[in-house]
């Protein structure tokens, strides 16, 4: 039985818009409406992601300013917060939420903006990513984002050899998928030769290996499983993990495992009764293309240890055994921190409906989404499927 | 009043070249870092305890685009084994792999004067 389903989807571009928050976001939110044929006064309840808004563009208490400038004042808002997995949080509590019978339908998106457009540069733009990293205990030695995600791929390396040249591969893939998708913010294609050669960020991390700063939007309709065969189209949501990590990095038994990953993806599959095996796709958190390699592992798409493998040897490709990242991941689509959970769950549900344009993959009836937040000490796995 | 470990006493163990960890009497679990409650088992009964001044490099990376406002480039960020703790810091010069010796070699204060330990190649 499905928790919940969606019943429209839609984002902005990824990429670079000079628009205040509630602009931005009303696009999302319209397409979204839009989609699923149904009006803000249809809407019940708003759950709301945005991460760094305060920081960025000091601009807080967005919920209700959003929700007036889409005609949805007066109904039940509430935001999200959890670094990188803002908003697929806030998707995790709507679908309970509509599952419980609290709402028939809710709107659930996010939105940011992270390019110099808020007036804020590469190094204080690195600092207030640095922000999801512990204030007292990882902060003080200067790491930054790039940096965290590069000490799990070094320890990955070590452990099984994973190579700077399947780092590459990932990147050259989801800069491929990305320049099929109209909404990426890359959509140039890379080479491995060009990734190995881009200035270095944080080993073993190239320039090309992290994802961009990136602005924009993305919004969905969920409504209850019984009201879902009344729409068009309607995408089940059969599962949802939520799982936690120690904080800091040092605490972690493991940390290149990711642990909550690992956690989420169990409880997710298990509320789908399904298995990793029977994915048709996925959706991953590739802020850097280290986190691809273990989130595909983490998630149990590829053997331990055969992310690197996986990815050089084209099975994550859109034609591959296992592909991953269609939409151009992170890595090429683009990073609005609170935008991006939503926008992975508008992927998945664009390519279960059949109608992914020109990215579209063939055949596909169930997929996983994975998002996770700071030190993939937040990670949030949804499996969607089809509606028969 | 708890006597459990606290920030303000790690921070002046790091700035006194000691790091102080904390271990769980129930579970056995040895963390680098203070919190309230062992993040295993939930015991209160952390044990505040001293962890080796040497170990090896767990995990390392060198930082090329550094956050504001540092200015630096080009430093390396280390997990340290330690004992059966691991603590993160700054290496202070040279480059190291994982599994290379360090030793604890004092600490760096960022601009809010909150403290790393930095290490040293042994």
């Amino acid at each position: 039985m499905a928790r919940a389903a969606v019943v429209g989807a839609g984002m902005t571009k990824f990429g670079v818009h000079d628009t205040p928050l509630q602009e931005l976001f009303g696009r999302a939110a319209l397409d979204a409406f839009d989609d699923a044929g149904i009006t803000p006064d249809d809407v019940d309840a708003f759950y709301f992601g945005n991460a760094m808004g305060g920081q960025t563009e000091n601009d807080t208490h967005l919920g209700p300013k959003l929700a007036s400038h889409v005609g949805m004042a007066g109904i039940p808002v509430q935001r999200y917060e959890d670094a990188c997995a803002t908003s697929s949080n806030a998707f995790k509590n709507a679908v309970e939420a509509v599952e419980a019978g609290v709402h028939d339908v809710a709107l659930v998106g996010g939105v940011e903006r992270c390019t110099p457009e808020t007036g804020k540069d590469t190094p204080e733009m690195t600092r207030i990513f640095a922000s999801a990293s512990h204030r007292q205990y990882e902060q003080p030695t200067g790491l930054t984002f790039p940096g965290v995600f590069a000490l799990f791929t070094q320890r990955h390396m070590h452990e099984h050899g994973t190579t700077e040249e399947q780092l590459a591969h990932v990147a050259v893939k989801n800069h491929g998928n990305g320049s099929l998708n109209p909404n990426a913010h890359f959509g140039k294609q890379t080479t491995v030769e060009e990734a190995l050669d881009a200035p270095k960020i944080a080993d073993p991390f190239r320039l090309m290996d992290c994802c961009p700063f990136s602005d924009g939007a993305s919004a969905v309709v969920i409504v209850s499983d019984d009201y879902a065969d009344s729409f068009d189209a309607p995408v089940d949501v059969s599962g949802i993990g939520h799982a936690t990590d120690v904080v800091p990095i040092g605490d972690k038994d493991q940390p290149h495992v990711t642990q909550a990953a690992r956690d989420a993806a169990a409880q997710a599959y298990e509320q789908a009764d399904t298995t990793a095996d029977a994915m048709d796709f996925a959706e991953v958190h590739d802020c850097f293309t280290g986190a691809e390699i273990l989130a595909s592992e983490a998630l149990g798409l590829v053997a331990e240890g055969e992310g690197g493998p996986a990815a050089a040897e084209g099975r994550t490709a859109r034609d591959g055994d296992i592909p991953i990242n269609p939409s151009g991941g992170l890595k090429a689509k683009g990073h609005p921190i609170g935008a991006t959970g939503t926008a992975q769950i508008v992927e998945l549900t664009e390519h279960l409906r059949g109608d992914a344009g020109e990215r579209q993959l063939d055949g596909v009836e169930q997929g996983v989404a994975h998002n996770l937040g700071g030190d993939a000490a937040t990670t949030v796995v949804t499996v969607m499927e089809a509606r028969q | 009043m708890s006597d459990r470990l606290t920030h303000a006493e790690w921070s002046d163990a790091v700035e006194d070249g000691d790091l102080l960890g904390q271990e769980c009497p129930d579970c056995g679990k040895v963390q680098g870092t203070p919190k309230a409650a062992c993040p295993d088992c939930g015991s209160r009964g952390l044990e505040t305890v001293e962890l080796p001044s040497e170990g090896t490099v767990y995990t390392e990376t060198t930082i090329h685009v550094p956050p504001a406002p540092i200015e630096e480039r080009g430093y390396q960020v280390v997990v340290v084994q330690l004992g059966d703790a691991r603590v993160m810091g700054r290496l202070t010069d040279g480059e190291v792999d994982i599994g290379d010796s360090v030793s604890v070699s004092g600490f760096v204060e960022d601009h809010e004067g909150y403290v790393a330990p930095t290490f040293a190649a042994e």
